[in-house]
């Protein structure tokens, strides 16, 4: 089963569905988790050496998917390690896509419960939000790249406006000294970091959807120094205002740093309403890529089409989802996910290279 | 076929589905039943005879401070009776206060009182009462506070001499005493008497820290609230150690340059005759030094500003010898407020609220790691060099006396 020409995606259209991915539930809580590790003002050092792990990791990604022009990864993988091993690992990566999906429904039913929408059961607020990321993968990558470019610009706009605006309650001292005990703290905070720009893995697939795959590592480069640039300017703000001894206690920090000013005289005088749908969208587009990479891929593994398993998954990430017994079951969940991406996409697509590169490539 | 006509009912009945969801918000609440919390204030109860609010934990837990907290509500009733003509004056707003041991079960209990839900989202201010701050770790005081999602990060904190919740009381009917203790924490612009806000957003991180720190303090005199000075809360207890006066507390907005307006009085010798400058802008530098491992702090402190008001007979500004004597006697008074604060804070509190130690741990972070666990004690003998370096800019429309 090739890729279908109407189902190709510009270069553009990938850089913004990496961002997409990558930009999620993480960016509320960074700069708590980054902090515990690093316990000084220089976690934004962590993000950026983070950052560039990430680019690395996807570009062996990316290369060794331009060994296989329009074919996913769950169609090459086949092809170098046999159909039962490649089948396998196959499954595993089904398997990081739909638990990622549903760690990222059950973050979102966690903080619009919370913060938003109290009192409304859990399912009310997931089960409209599968639907409608249902209805959007049905047609294919297309109108999922094509929701992402609107989503994308709201989200730029509305992020900078909201956190700048916290320039009042902003101070230079918290975030300093620079490197002020070395730059070991510094190397604590990296595996933290990395694991907040998981996303990467998407050009494994991805990369058989482009227009011009050989444009596929500047689509990494790019497609991870814009949520690089977003972490940083939340981490610094975040920091800035709350200190490091305030972040590190509290749950939801960048939600915090919103809820610390009230601007009179605007129409508006509070934001985290505003910062929280931005956070919903992204949400939105992480469940959708994911969800819609797994059901892919399950349709590539058994040569089947795609929607009997788009309506299984639902089920299946609805019920992963509701598994996470409190909150933090939910972040131990989280970094379980992290934890296993970081062999499933650090260390694999490294041998699959290797053996690529053995085997002699291109068949 | 009959596949596919499956799955297009199984969508049909999906967005169906949808369509529930434009029926309204699940938890919706209206705001005529809201009574939104403007404010709170905490205070220690003396009185003995609360036996039968502890009722059951009395024997096992006895002796539990007792919390009295008063909570500002304003109310659809209270804002509708403001706009009526004729009718006679009711207070815009309604103080609702209970007795207990700890925060929320208190403010559950004033459900019994008040027919409105209490909706905190708009709440300004936490106003401590000075008997619980130095009973209770400030900490504990604030843990709901700080956990709560319906209160925002960026209510003030202020404490009280004597009373907290007298200073949420008003006899203008059209004054909201929350409302405008919270505008007043924002008017720094024009004296240096006012500390800079403090939010429970700043709070937690200076808590958790450890350090020593200030805040603003209220007090409500003969039916009029106003600011006054501040209080110490000592970073290893959390609790208040004393209060510093206007006067100190201007030596701590000058040590810490932080102040963003306000005048400065000092005599002329000769004529014992008032000079007031006006600060245009206010800058300082603490540099802390290390020689062989001996910490000392220099303090620059630089301002401009302007002669707004002097009644000197002979004083002629548009001579700039008069201005140089105008700035020297400025200068002395800056000198003496810093000097007095730093005898307060370091011989008699024996702590640092002016952040010194913030300084050292930018400057010198290795050498902060190893003094921060007893930085107040070590702080208290650290010599310390203070200069102050005024300009007077100019004298306003007037030259001659």
């Amino acid at each position: 089963m090739k890729v279908s020409h109407k189902d190709r995606i510009t270069t553009p259209q990938a850089v913004i569905v990496l961002i997409n991915y990558i930009l999620a539930a993480g960016i509320l809580t960074l700069p708590r988790t980054s902090v515990e590790k690093v316990k000084t003002p220089d976690v934004w050092l962590s993000v950026i050496i983070g950052g560039l792990i990430a680019i690395i990791a996807g570009v062996i990604m990316v290369k060794l998917s331009q060994q296989f022009p329009g074919k996913t990864i769950y169609q090459y993988s086949q092809v170098l390690l046999g159909k039962w091993l490649g089948g396998l690992l196959s499954l595993l990566i089904v398997g990081h896509f739909f638990t990622l999906a549903a760690y990222e429904v059950r973050a979102l039913a966690e903080v619009t419960g919370f913060f938003l929408l109290e009192g409304t059961p859990i399912w009310a607020i997931i089960m409209p939000f599968m639907w409608v990321g249902l209805y959007l993968v049905f047609d294919g990558i297309n109108p999922i790249a094509r929701l992402f470019e609107i989503i994308f610009p709201i989200t730029v706009v509305i992020f900078l406006l909201v956190t700048f605006m916290g320039f009042e309650i902003f101070e230079i001292d918290n975030v300093r000294p620079v490197l002020g005990l070395g730059l070991i703290p510094v190397l604590k905070g990296i595996k933290t970091t990395v694991l907040a720009f998981l996303g990467p893995e998407i050009m494994l697939l991805l990369t058989a959807f482009m227009q011009k795959p050989n444009k596929a590592t500047k689509v990494i480069l790019v497609g991870i120094a814009i949520p690089m640039i977003f972490y940083i300017i939340t981490v610094i703000m975040v920091i800035g205002a709350l200190s490091i001894d305030g972040v590190v206690l509290r749950t939801w920090p960048t939600l915090d740093l919103i809820r610390s000013f009230e601007i009179q005289g605007l129409i508006f005088e509070r934001f985290e309403s505003l910062l929280l749908v931005i956070w919903i969208m992204q949400i939105f587009s992480t469940f959708t890529i994911t969800y819609y990479a797994a059901s892919l891929g399950l349709s590539q593994i058994f040569k089947m089409k795609m929607n009997p398993f788009m309506y299984g998954l639902l089920f299946i990430i609805y019920v992963i989802a509701l598994i996470p017994k409190n909150i933090n079951d939910l972040f131990k969940f989280g970094d379980l996910i992290g934890n296993a991406a970081l062999v499933l996409f650090g260390v694999l697509p490294l041998l699959l290279l290797l053996i690529s590169k053995v085997k002699g490539g291109k068949t | 076929m009959k596949r596919r006509n499956f799955f297009w009912l199984l969508k049909c009945s999906l967005v169906l589905l949808l369509l529930l969801q434009l029926t309204g918000c699940w938890s919706s609440k209206e705001i005529e039943e809201l009574g939104l919390v403007a404010g709170t204030a905490l205070d220690l109860e003396k009185k003995a005879d609360l036996s039968e609010e502890v009722e059951g934990h009395e024997e096992r837990y006895p002796n539990r401070v007792m919390i009295t907290i008063t909570n500002q509500l304003i109310t659809s009733q209270t804002t509708e009776s403001g706009k009526k003509t004729g009718a006679p004056q009711q207070k815009s707003f309604k103080n609702v206060s209970e007795t207990g041991d700890s925060i929320l079960p208190v403010l559950r209990k004033m459900i019994l009182k008040i027919d409105k839900r209490a909706f905190a989202q708009h709440s300004k201010v936490i106003v401590i009462g000075e008997d619980l701050t130095r009973t209770l770790n400030l900490q504990q005081i604030l843990d709901f506070f700080l956990r709560e999602q319906e209160m925002r990060l960026s209510g003030q904190i202020l404490i009280a001499k004597n009373n907290a919740k007298k200073t949420l009381e008003s006899q203008e009917t059209s004054v909201i005493p929350a409302f405008h203790l919270f505008q007043i924490t924002k008017s720094q612009e024009r004296t240096t008497k006012i500390l800079p806000p403090l939010s429970l957003a700043k709070v937690m991180g200076k808590l958790h820290s450890g350090s020593s720190f200030l805040v603003q303090t209220v007090v409500s005199e003969k039916g009029e609230v106003k600011f006054a000075g501040a209080a110490v809360i000592k970073g290893k207890t959390k609790k208040l150690l004393g209060f510093l006066n206007e006067k100190e507390l201007e030596g701590i907005v000058w040590l810490t340059g932080k102040g963003k307006g306000g005048v400065v009085k000092s005599f002329d010798k000769a004529t014992s005759q008032p000079i007031i400058y006006e600060i245009k802008s206010m800058k300082s530098k603490i540099q802390p030094r290390i020689v062989n491992n001996n910490i000392s702090f220099d303090v620059k402190i630089e301002s401009e500003g302007s002669i707004a008001e002097h009644w000197v007979p002979s004083g002629k500004p548009f001579e700039n010898e008069f201005l140089k004597k105008a700035e020297k006697t400025t200068e002395k008074e800056v000198e003496s407020l810093v000097k007095n604060v730093l005898v307060k804070t370091q011989q008699n509190y024996r702590v640092d609220v002016a952040g010194f130690g913030n300084r050292l741990r930018i400057e010198y972070p290795r050498v902060w790691e190893k003094v921060k666990q007893d930085w107040d004690h070590t702080f208290s003998k650290i010599p310390i060099k203070y200069n102050v370096n005024l300009t007077v800019k100019d004298y306003g429309t007037s030259g001659s006396n």
